[in-house]
């Protein structure tokens, strides 16, 4: 069981970190909630009364965006939690971690899952506030949200520390990071419903897994789908396992050279 | 004799170039033994092949009885690391610092803090165990992370450049716990360093490194009788083909164990100085040098290099490494 020892000590190193990085902590938490004021209950502002309910199954604009803008805090935060594995390689402590007798898997797995707790405790908070402007809100489901959440975050939170193990620099890092998060956040019908979508776009989204993330979270939060929840959670359940094995694989052969 | 590290023609090349170039040395245990060599020359490339995790082209290693190819992890757990470049997390403390390295290394509970507790205090750092790691000096991180690396009784300890951008008074502190380590806990100790001063005070074995090559190993006296029992340094004032002849003459005409012209200076080992200052004088006066100054001193680990490479170690890197160091740092700060 020496494997704990390790992924406890990255889980806490990250959490702790995230605690202490004030400017990190405020602008991970803003982002959403600018995006949930100012672009929300703007655009909501657009359809008249009852128009919305015709275009975005049967809710408001703010009840349809909440939980997609919930996910797209744990999508952008999980993605860009491998920003701190380069950070380590540009200061050496990932050669504190290589040198130790400490498992590799369990070390990436705890580092993985530390910065998911704070992306998934970030958009719970978010959810909270998002309870004052949307009340119909099912509050009572926050668990089972926090589980869908934490699904999308391992599974994005694995593909950024992939992509960041292979990188050298952050600057190369935040390049890949933007030009794959955009795309995906708008095409996952965070902002939209997806079948409003030109028939092009139509694969893309399905082919996303944060569509099914955001389809299951407004699921469980405002009682809207597209696809059964369980079809949701099992595709997601399926990806992160994979996206899982396989960043701890190839964590397992890193080295410093 | 038994022997805590021996390397088997340790090699590493990164593409055309060749870092370490068949290193075979061996490390008594119990020893402090020092890597001493201009930046570049292959220093840390060697102690990061010895501590696993960086893969040797060819050869191999035994640290601690263990191959370090085939039982890597057997190594990892015997030995204790500080690296070149800092590796603390600023925005911890220096005792959380202490308990996520302790967790990696398998100790939790009460264990894990009285051995925390005696090793902050034994670097001086208890009082400041739950201060940020960013508020402290560069001395003071140094010392935090020897502390670390003794955290999990490692029996053999890898100091990288342990006193590198550290001021003068700082350095000698630094020295201080190197050797109270080796005394009280027993421990091997393999440091790599470019101060000749650090080398000779500190080790009790020397291999000099240059190129990824060792080219000379021995005990400090013993490297320095290669080049004889005084040094003698002179600055002349003449044009620079006259100086070549000048050291052509001498080397011609004395009993010398080397003269080098090297940093605007010439430097010779002798058996006995004040003998040769005389002829020295005689042959530039002949030859119409002035010699703006002479001095002559016992040989240092440095006359060693010059004698062995033709150039200093100092000097020439010295100015340029601590440069970068700084650089580094700044930008640490920044974080």
């Amino acid at each position: 069981m020496k494997w704990i020892g390790a992924f406890i000590a990255m889980w806490y190193r990250q959490v702790k970190q995230f605690l202490r990085a004030k400017p990190r902590l405020i602008g991970t938490f803003l982002h959403p909630i600018f995006w949930l004021l100012f672009f929300g209950i703007g655009f909501a502002g657009a359809f008249r009364e009852g128009m919305s309910q015709a275009i975005f199954m049967g809710l408001s604009y703010l009840e349809f965006f909440l939980p997609g803008i919930a996910m797209m805090g744990v999508f952008t935060g999980a993605f860009m939690s491998g920003i701190s594995v380069i950070w380590d390689k540009e200061f050496g402590y990932l050669k504190v971690v290589l040198v130790s007798p400490a498992s590799r898997k369990a070390s990436i797995l705890g580092r993985i899952i530390g910065d998911s707790t704070i992306v998934v405790f970030q958009s719970v908070v978010l959810l909270l506030l998002g309870y004052l402007l949307v009340p119909s809100m099912n509050l009572i489901n926050i668990p089972l949200y926090i589980c869908i959440a934490f699904l999308v975050s391992i599974s994005f939170a694995g593909i950024g520390v992939t992509i960041a193990t292979k990188m050298q620099t952050i600057e190369g890092f935040q390049l890949i990071v933007n030009i794959i998060t955009l795309p995906l956040m708008f095409l996952s019908g965070i902002f939209y419903p997806i079948h409003v979508a030109p028939d092009w776009i139509q694969p893309i989204i399905l082919a996303n897994p944060l569509t099914y993330g955001v389809d299951a979270a407004r699921f469980v939060l405002v009682g809207k789908s597209y696809f059964n929840i369980l079809l949701d959670i099992a595709l997601l359940g399926v990806l992160s396992m994979i996206l899982i094995f396989l960043t701890m694989y190839q964590f397992e052969k890193a080295t410093i050279g | 004799m038994e022997f805590a590290i021996i390397t088997k023609d340790l090699t590493k090349k990164f593409g055309s170039l060749t870092a370490v170039d068949r290193i075979n040395i061996k490390i008594r245990k119990g020893e402090i033994f020092g890597l001493l060599g201009p930046n570049g020359a292959g220093k840390t490339t060697t102690i990061h092949m010895l501590a696993t995790i960086l893969k040797p082209s060819y050869g191999t290693a035994i640290v601690a009885g263990h191959d370090i190819l085939k039982e890597p992890n057997k190594v990892r757990e015997k030995i204790g690391i500080v690296f070149q470049d800092m590796t603390i997390d600023r925005h911890l403390t220096g005792y959380e610092n202490m308990w996520i390295h302790g967790r990696l290394y398998g100790l939790r509970g009460h264990e894990l803090h009285e051995r925390i507790k005696e090793l902050l205090e034994f670097v001086g750092l208890w009082e400041w165990k739950d201060i940020e790691v960013r508020k402290y000096s560069g001395g003071m991180i140094r010392r935090l992370e020897i502390a670390r690396s003794l955290l999990h009784h490692p029996e053999i300890l890898f100091l990288d450049e342990p006193t590198l951008g550290l001021d003068p008074q700082t350095r000698v502190h630094v020295w201080d716990y190197i050797m109270q380590i080796r005394k009280e806990k027993n421990m091997t100790i393999l440091l790599t360093t470019h101060y000749m001063d650090e080398a000779e005070k500190l080790c009790d074995h020397v291999a000099i490194i240059d190129h990824g090559k060792i080219i000379a190993e021995g005990t400090p006296n013993e490297l320095k009788t290669i080049v004889g029992n005084d040094v003698i340094c002179i600055k002349v004032r003449c044009s620079p083909d006259k100086i070549q002849i000048f050291v052509e003459k001498l080397e011609a005409t004395l009993d010398s164990t080397f003269v080098r012209f090297a940093m605007g200076r010439i430097t010779l080992g002798v058996k006995n100085a004040p003998q040769v200052i005389p002829v020295i004088f005689e042959i530039a006066r002949r030859m119409n040098i002035r010699i703006l100054r002479l001095e002559y001193s016992r040989p240092t680990l440095d006359d060693v290099f010059l004698k062995l490479t033709g150039r200093r170690i100092r000097e020439e890197f010295g100015s340029w490494v601590d440069f970068i160091r700084r650089e580094k740092m700044n930008r640490f700060m920044r974080r």
